[in-house]
């Protein structure tokens, strides 16, 4: 190691050391916590099995929440995401639609949510609006990105056949484009589960507001019911994700047989 | 002898008036310091089952960008039946849905199945809503399964493109071009990569085409002995500049540069030159 490795890492630890301090990060009141963790996890391990029907009930909602926020969300960013490609528009079409993209991305999901709790009031209705927004924000970027990429050629081919630039986006962007679209549907999908799963803070519905509630009462046992249902969830859904992907994504992407073990 | 033969041939004619194709001193570059074409002179008659020849890197693929409209010359006057090629040229851009245009890479859409990219041929065609909703007319439809029996696709409809062989994918791209009743076909050395076998194959494919059709075929070349084989004429370009046309009929050769070479002495003349 060099020397001016060493003086490069000295530095980002004083500064680690200086802004701790700042924000008054002091690991000792960490080490004078863990017993506390142990009463928690003492009180969780008390899980109560008949609040079993009730978590899987709002986490059901949850998924349901996740599921419409993601098939609308995804219905307003196609359209959107084909404004901001760059290879498709003009400079004055995709940059203000990119720039009001980034501003909807700007804002993290409990973000909107507060938003919209304030708007149409306390429910999952707000909740729903939330994952819309995030997911408009998303989808359109990793959608126009995706775009943006694909391969020259067919476009070129195509266009020369003086075809209008919406046969273009039909017949060689959409489908060009679509396992990029599954995938991401798939991911954001999943991810809006995790994200619905902890809107219910602000009081936008789903498992959330189970387990903020029972944790400001101290209810750990009944928490941990809650947050186990979620723990499954999120694992199942990933693995149902990731054989959709090996089934239909990769296949089309090369071009070849995938056996999924 | 040889220059009786080219006035008693239509496509040999020098002063025919049915000129499909006419460049008249082009130009290019990429960048302001470097030509890809330099002064070039091309005249082709309507009919005609043209071949451009030339090393990678010669400026054949960029002159066939410029037939299309895809380019424009940086100096000079081209015309495709009397209109300028020009994407933003209205009358130019109707044009282009009679000018089938197969690039080197093909440009299939790879994630459709064979008869959707076929029928891409016909979306000029196609009102809106059609387009939109994909609803080709039954006669399209027929006329794309017509054309898939033509270039041996039958019962590959239903099949994705990229998972078709190199030669069918050629074919797909042949009949996406047959699709949009073309009167003229551009082809950049479509059968390079592909086995003796198959690329006589295509070839003879593209030949039965242009003459049932009446076509217009340009076809670029790495290799002159298939050039000659098929073509009427084969131009040679060499960095940027046509060094050589040629009059094919039957066995014999005629240039139309310089008029008085054999055949012998053109073949020896390019065959050195391919060898480099």
């Amino acid at each position: 190691m060099t020397p001016k490795n060493n003086i490069v890492i000295g530095i980002i630890v004083a500064l680690v050391v200086v802004a701790s301090y700042n924000v008054d990060a002091n690991p000792l009141e960490f080490v004078e916590g863990l017993p506390n963790l142990a009463i928690v996890v003492e009180e969780m391990l008390l899980v109560e099995p008949k609040y079993i029907p009730t978590a899987l009930w709002a986490m059901f909602e949850t998924i349901q929440m996740a599921f419409i926020g993601t098939v609308v969300g995804t219905a307003i960013a196609l359209p959107l995401s084909m404004f901001a490609a760059r290879n498709l528009n003009s400079k004055y079409v995709y940059a203000p639609v990119r720039a009001l993209l980034a501003a909807i991305r700007t804002f993290p999901s409990i973000l909107w949510a507060i938003l919209f709790v304030i708007m149409v009031g306390l429910g999952t209705f707000a909740g729903v609006l939330a994952i819309v927004m995030y997911t408009v924000g998303f989808v359109a970027k990793l959608q126009y990105e995706a775009i943006e990429t694909i391969d020259s050629d067919p476009m070129d081919a195509v266009s020369s056949i003086g075809v209008s630039k919406w046969q273009l986006i039909r017949y060689v962007v959409i489908p060009e484009s679509a396992s990029h679209l599954l995938s991401q549907i798939l991911y954001m999908f999943d991810y809006n589960v995790r994200q619905t799963s902890i809107l219910g803070l602000v009081g936008a519905g789903g498992i959330g507001f189970y387990i903020i509630n029972y944790i400001k009462f101290f209810e750990y046992g009944k928490a941990a019911i809650f947050m186990l249902v979620v723990l499954v969830t999120v694992l199942f859904i990933d693995w149902i994700s990731v054989k959709i992907r090996d089934k239909y994504i990769i296949k089309s992407q090369h071009g070849m047989e995938v056996t999924t073990k | 002898m040889k220059q009786l033969q080219m006035t008693l041939n239509p496509s040999f004619s020098l002063i025919s008036t049915n000129k499909i194709i006419q460049m008249n001193d082009v130009w290019t570059s990429y960048d302001s310091k470097n030509f890809a074409l330099e002064g070039i002179n091309l005249s082709i008659d309507r009919g005609t089952n043209y071949a451009i020849v030339g090393q990678s890197g010669s400026g054949k693929s960029t002159l066939l960008k410029l037939m299309n409209g895809m380019m424009i010359p940086s100096k000079g006057t081209i015309k495709i039946d009397y209109v300028t090629p020009d994407m933003n040229n209205k009358k130019f851009k109707k044009m282009m849905h009679t000018i089938g245009y197969i690039p080197q890479s093909l440009g299939l859409v790879k994630n459709i199945t064979v008869i959707e990219n076929i029928l891409i041929g016909a979306l000029p065609r196609l009102n809106k809503i059609q387009s939109l909703l994909k609803k080709f007319p039954e006669s399209e439809i027929q006329e794309a399964k017509r054309i898939m029996s033509l270039v041996g696709l039958s019962g590959k409809e239903d099949r994705k493109a990229y998972m078709l062989s190199g030669g069918e994918k050629r074919r797909v791209a042949i009949a996406r071009a047959l699709m949009q009743k073309p009167t003229i076909l551009l082809a950049d050395e479509i059968v390079s990569e592909l086995d003796h076998v198959t690329a006589r194959e295509i070839m003879n494919l593209i030949a039965d085409a242009q003459k049932r059709m009446n076509l217009t075929a340009i076809m670029v070349h790495h290799d002159i002995q298939l050039a000659l084989e098929y073509a009427n004429r084969v131009a040679v370009i060499k960095e940027g500049q046509k060094i050589l046309e040629i009059g094919v009929e039957g066995d014999i050769i005629v240039d139309f540069q310089t008029g008085d070479l054999n055949t012998k002495e053109i073949m020896e003349m390019y065959s050195d030159d391919s060898k480099k």
